[in-house]
Parts: C-alpha cells; structure tokens; sequence
C-alpha cells in the first residue's frame, strides 16, 4: 500500500481520520519541536491564530497523552485484532456517520446528493449487515464528507480562530458548534460507553498512516498541523473545488518584490504597513486591491450560488406540484 | 526550370518541417510538463522495490528538477524572509530544499499497486499562469486530486505548486518555513531540512 504523495498528500484524505483519531487526543507522534516555547520575541502574530501560545501548550500536551495513552492502547488493539475486524469495525461506525451527512446535505440544500447518501445507508445497512461491510462503495456509491461545521460555512459563518482543544485536536470557533451538532446526530452518542471506547479506539488506529505521515514530512509539526487542518476544512467546504488564483496572487507578490530589487523592498515593506502617500510601489498597491476584489468576488459568488441552489430547488418543487396537479385532473 | 522550382519546394518544405519540429520541441504546454513527469513518477513506482530508496533518488533527480521550477519555489517557501537571507544562505537554501523535494518523492513513491494518474482539465489564471487539474486513482481507495500550477520559466512551463485534495504544498511549507526561520532562526531550518532527508533515506 502507498500512496502518501509526495510533497504533500494522500494524507489529506486521510487527515479526516486525524481528526477522529484526535478524539481520544492523538496529535502527532512526534515531540520535541512542539514544545519549544522560548523564542517568541520577533514573531508576527498570524491572523488566524492568534492563541498561538495556549494552542502549542494544548497541542503538546495533546501529544503526551497520544505517547503515553492513545498510542499504546490503539497500538494493542491493532496487534490483537484481525484486519477484517477492523475493517468491519470501521465500516459500521462509518456508516452511522451517514445519518448526519444526510441532515447536513439537507441543510446545505443538496437534495441530489442527499439522495445519493441515503441510498448509501440504506444498502450497507441492509444488504451490508448493518453496516459491517461497505457494499455501496463496491457498486460506486462513494461517500460524501459533510458535516455540521462546513454547513456554517456554506451559511455564511466565518471560520473563527485556530483552536486547539484538549483531547480533542485542532479546531476552529466555527468548528465548536459544528461538533456539538455532530456528535448530537450521531447514534453512537446514545449507547453505552463501551461502544464508545471501541468508536475511538477505531478512529485512532485508522488515524496511524496519517500521524506517521506528519511526524515524517513535518518540520514544525504545530504549524504543518494547522496548516492542513486549516486548508484541508477550507476545501471541504468548497466542495474541492480549487480556488486556482489564490496562491498565484501569493507567487505575483514575491514576482513583484524580486522584480523591484533589493533597493525597492524597502518601500514594498513600507508599502505593506499601509503608509499613505507612497507612489513608489503601484504594482504592490494593486496587487492589495486585487486581492480584496477577490475576496469581495468570493463572497458574492458563494451567495449567488446558494441563491441559484435555492432557485432550483424552488423550480423542482413547483414542477412537482404541476405533474401531480396533471395527474389529478386525469382521474 | 522545372526541376528549379522542385528544389525550391523541397527547400521550402524542409524549413517548414524543420522549424514545426523545433518549435515542438521547445514549446511543451503545461499538460504536456505534468503528464510526462506523471509518466516519470509511474515508471519509478513501477521498478520501486527494486531501485530502493538510492535508485528511486537517482532516477526522480533529474525529472523532479526539469519539471519543477525548484529554485522559485524556495524562494516563495520562506516568504519575505528571503531578502534577509545572504547570498550564500540563499545558494544553500534552494540546494537543500531541491534534495528534500527529490528525497520526498522517492520516498513517498516507492511502490506500484496499481495506480495511475488521469488529466481532468486544464485552466489559466488571470496573471498568465496554467492550472493542470487531474487525479491519482488508487485502486480500492478514494481518488486524490491533484492540482498543478505552473508558470512559464523561459521556454518552458514549469511546476510551481501542487495542490493535492485542496491542500497547497506551496502555502503549507511557507509557513512552516517561515515560522522556523522567525523561532530559530536560518541555520536550524537547514539542518532540520536535512533530518528530514536523512530519515527518508533511512526507511
């Protein structure tokens, strides 16, 4: 088995996993770098984490209890347990999560798909044995990942800071919310504890390839973590879809401050601490107004798109009401 | 007069053949740069055990370098940091971070199960660069998207980022990168740069 891309990847498909496998307070394997706390005089402030210092003690703290309690008992548990097991383990733990993909389709008015994983359910709980074995997969029925955070988002709530709760791994303002709901819609949350237990001694042996991926590639493992959590939600709630300019306007940037030289990066910075007044640097003051036209584009894109969604569903609805209207005047 | 007018035509025509030829040699398009480098990763995949590690380094060093504009995109990695750096920081900067891209490579894509990678679509951005859209598929597993930039670097197009399932290569390192550099300053980025590369080599 492979596949973790290169420089970045597969993981990310799996980083849902992590996040899971974070419930019972699995962070990355790694400890050491998480922990330096010392030299922070000329750091800059980033924007979307601005507990940066709580979230490095919750994360390395996190760390521990993944080393010292998480690891080993997940660890045991792989050694004892059959893969078949754990696969069907999986799986059923997987398929109640379709209960709350449905809701969330729902409520971000995605019928279609909303159909699609109902069906999903509805056969692997069937014909699958409640769950045990993923047939819809087999006939192509793949499974959506949504759930009540990317539902705020697509709402419009903003994502909030950077958030790094104890035992439970990153997570964002937004995200708090999100997991309540979730965890509310999830059947699992009713049974007893037992079946919890084995809910997340599941989720944290399916998060390994994941870690192991982090503690490999990570240079930073704090930073490398938020940054794909980060981006890795972002996506989801686009749907996948890749905004293409966003990172190129990044790459623009630094084009425009080689291209200046050494003797203009001294105005670029001024520049960037917004001081008025300083024709010096147009190309970087465009470059600033582009970008907030973007975000500004963004905004209104996402709103047209929820309104064309909701036109759609209107026009469904009043084409139903025709036909049955039809088929009443026949009889 | 007749046979003037052969000669001339012949003449015509193989400047005509010779310059389309030239002019595909040099001019790959974006698609072309990315599925030729896809092809390139597959066929190493292909032989991966056998290679080992040192053999998948050797075959990946000169397709990673051609394909990717590995200089810019150490430079765009550490941001504004950049101007900070000396000249010779810098030469020693971009010469690490080429071993761990090539290193990252050969050690993530060490073996052949059956994958492949399929062409989606192919898009410009608005400041002249090109979006390769495409996706890995793995058998019994979720596809992973795959998203190229490339810019032009002379007559070439180049790879400047790879996005894979929405998360940005480029935007991950950069700060991570520069969150290091600020912390701890230039020499602990390059020597954690180089642990990295050593712990591929070991596994």
């Amino acid at each position: 088995m492979l596949m973790n891309n290169p420089t970045n990847g597969y993981r990310y498909g799996k980083i849902k996993q992590i996040l899971s496998g974070m419930l019972i307070g699995a962070t990355v394997t790694l400890s050491g770098c998480a922990s330096t706390g010392g030299v922070e005089q000329q750091v800059e402030a980033n924007p979307v984490d601005p507990y940066e210092g709580f979230n490095r003690k919750m994360y390395a703290f996190n760390d521990g209890v993944d080393d010292y309690v998480a690891k080993p008992i997940s660890d045991a548990y792989k050694f004892v347990t059959p893969q078949f097991v754990q696969t069907g383990v999986f799986n059923f733990f997987n398929n109640l999560k379709n209960i709350n993909i449905v809701l969330n389709d729902v409520l971000q008015a995605k019928f279609q798909q909303s159909a699609q994983d109902s069906g999903r359910f509805m056969i692997n709980t069937t014909v699958g044995l409640a769950g045990l074995f993923d047939v819809a997969k087999e006939v192509g029925l793949e499974q959506n990942e949504e759930d009540f955070e990317q539902t705020l988002a697509v709402w419009g709530v903003p994502q909030g800071s950077y958030l790094v709760l104890p035992f439970l791994g990153p997570s964002t303002a937004r995200g708090i919310p999100g997991a309540i709901f979730d965890t509310a819609a999830n059947p699992v949350t009713y049974v007893g504890a037992p079946v919890q237990l084995v809910s997340m001694l599941n989720s944290r042996a399916n998060a390994e390839g994941a870690l192991k991926f982090i503690d490999e590639a990570a240079l930073d493992p704090y930073v490398f973590t938020r940054e794909s959590f980060l981006q890795w939600r972002k996506s989801l709630a686009a749907d996948g879809k890749v905004d293409a300019s966003d990172d190129l306007l990044d790459i623009d940037e630094e084009a425009a401050l080689e291209e200046g030289g050494n003797a203009a990066s001294g105005q670029a910075a001024v520049a960037e601490k917004g001081a008025a007044g300083d024709t010096a640097n147009p190309e970087g003051f465009t470059l600033k107004l582009s970008a907030d036209n973007k975000e500004f584009e963004q905004v209104s894109n996402s709103f047209s798109s929820t309104a064309q969604s909701f036109d759609a569903t209107a026009k469904s609805f009043e084409e139903a009401s025709t036909k049955l209207d039809k088929l009443k005047a026949k009889k | 007069m007749v046979l003037r007018s052969i000669k001339f035509a012949l003449v015509l025509a193989w400047y005509f053949l010779a310059t389309t030829a030239y002019a595909q040699e040099e001019a790959a398009t974006a698609r072309q740069v990315v599925e030729k480098f896809q092809a390139e990763l597959i066929g190493v995949m292909k032989n991966g055990k056998q290679l080992g590690y040192s053999g998948r380094y050797e075959k990946l060093k000169d397709p990673v370098s051609n394909s990717h504009d590995l200089t810019k995109i150490a430079r765009i990695v550490v941001g504004k940091e950049w101007e900070k750096l000396t000249e010779d920081q810098q030469q020693k900067l971009v010469e690490v971070f080429s071993r761990l891209s090539i290193a990252s490579y050969a050690h993530n894509f060490k073996d052949y199960s059956g994958e492949s990678f399929v062409f989606d679509s192919e898009e410009e951005t608005a400041r002249g660069g090109v979006v390769v859209h495409s996706h890995l598929v793995v058998p019994g597993e979720k596809d992973v998207k795959f998203d190229y930039m490339l810019k032009e670097k002379g007559p070439s197009w180049r790879i400047i980022n790879i996005i894979a399932n929405g998360v940005s290569d480029l935007a991950l390192k950069r700060s991570e990168y520069t969150a290091i550099l600020q912390r701890e300053g230039f020499d602990a980025l390059i020597a954690k740069i180089n642990e990295k590369i050593d712990n591929y080599s070991k596994q």
